[in-house]
């Protein structure tokens, strides 16, 4: 049996509090708050302290979906962002680069919320983006 | 204590131990297993407490035959002995090193993080209760102020759970304080005071006082000192010392033989 303290930093918000995640044999069993962080010192929120639950959440989805004929369908990663893109085009050739938005999240990190707006301003052409923890 | 460990490691007294190590700067618990044995060398006591007896339950669970092994300050070995009474650890398979604990005036050299405690700010002291205080000096208050005081703190409740969850001898797979015709779901703040007093009666028995809750608790309500009172009122009504005793607790009504015998007059 192989047991694992992982540390991490809570995703939900911008706080950005330290969590150990304990794992038995590759899966995650709970959610401890780092004692030792200077941002957090050994407390949570309700949010931070059920961050196991969600990775094992049988809600979970795992495959693209894509919206065909009012019923979602299982399809590969290449349809679905092709269908993505050709959609995007399509609305921006007739709305305009500001009829879409973007919006980037806290639980993302840095480096993925700055291609998400490089993709907003350089391929869509919109200033349209704001952040979950401002909605 | 690295060569003890070490020892139990090689010839299979325990197939993992729990303890703690640097990790990314921190100290963190750590599992040191056979298989990474000079691992060992880098086992360290800090002052930082994790409940590594729950984490131990875990494993247990998953597989009841594990031998484990633990470093434990005085406040795991508590929780052990009430976890093994509980039946959520086995006495044959569970190894304590004892190593040294909170400085108090018995014990005036120790590594822990709780008894260093902060000064309480000087409105929480006027209006509410200072978390340093001892059981009778709280107990010193009129009965209207120490309701007025006790519902300032419990007030500030975010319902975060961190208080149970933390908690090294909470393991109830069904928690009455996630029963929504108890405890109604989606209001902040959550029913006071009976959200903090449900929790009290059933720390009855169980509490170790390890001061864990208190520790994770986001807005700093006095919970150890209102556990220690239930400890306390368990010790003078029943005569169980909660975490010393091999007995089971007087409290607990499940199984054939019910024993609610109270302390001799």
């Amino acid at each position: 049996m192989k047991c694992t303290f992982v540390p991490s930093i809570c995703s939900y918000c911008g706080t950005g509090c330290g969590v150990l995640f304990e794992t038995i044999d590759g899966k995650l069993i709970s959610t401890i708050p780092m004692k030792s962080h200077p941002v957090s010192g050994g407390k949570l929120c309700i949010k931070g302290w059920n961050l196991h639950e969600h990775i094992n959440s049988p809600m979970r989805l795992k495959k693209p979906l894509v919206k065909t004929f009012g019923r979602f369908i299982n399809t590969s990663w290449d349809e679905a962002i092709q269908i993505t893109a050709d959609r995007f085009k399509d609305i921006i050739e007739k709305y305009g680069p500001d009829s879409i938005g973007v919006l980037v999240s806290a639980k993302m990190s840095n480096e993925e919320n700055y291609l998400a707006q490089k993709l907003a301003r350089a391929v869509f052409g919109t200033n349209n983006v704001d952040h979950c923890a401002r909605l | 204590m690295k060569r003890k460990v070490k020892e139990w490691l090689e010839d299979g007294t325990v197939d993992l131990f729990l303890g703690y190590r640097m990790n990314c700067g921190h100290p963190l618990p750590h599992c040191f297993t056979k298989e990474e044995i000079d691992d060992v060398e880098h086992l360290l006591v800090s002052r930082t407490r994790y409940s590594l007896e729950k984490i131990a339950t875990h494993l247990a669970k998953r597989d009841p035959e594990l031998k484990i092994g633990l470093l434990a300050r005085d406040c795991n070995q508590r929780a052990i002995n009430v976890l093994t009474i509980w039946h959520q650890l086995d006495k044959d398979k569970i190894f304590a090193l004892n190593v040294n604990c909170c400085p108090s005036p018995i014990k005036p050299q120790a590594d822990c993080s709780y008894m260093s405690g902060e000064q309480t700010s000087s409105y929480k002291v006027q209006v509410g209760i200072d978390n340093l205080m001892d059981i009778e000096k709280a107990d010193d208050f009129s009965d209207q102020e120490k309701n007025v005081r006790w519902m300032y703190e419990f007030q500030k409740c975010l319902k975060c759970y961190g208080c149970r969850n933390i908690c090294p001898v909470c393991f109830c797979a069904e928690c009455t304080l996630e029963h929504k015709d108890l405890i109604g779901p989606g209001r902040l703040p959550p029913q006071i005071p009976i959200f903090h007093l449900v929790r009290a009666a059933h720390m009855a028995g169980r509490c170790i006082d390890c001061g864990l809750c208190e520790d994770a608790c986001p807005m700093d309500i006095p919970l150890r000192l209102l556990y220690r009172k239930v400890g306390e009122i368990v010790k003078n009504v029943f005569d169980y010392n909660t975490g010393e005793s091999s007995e089971q607790s007087p409290l607990s009504l499940l199984g054939e033989k019910v024993s609610l015998s109270l302390k001799p007059m």
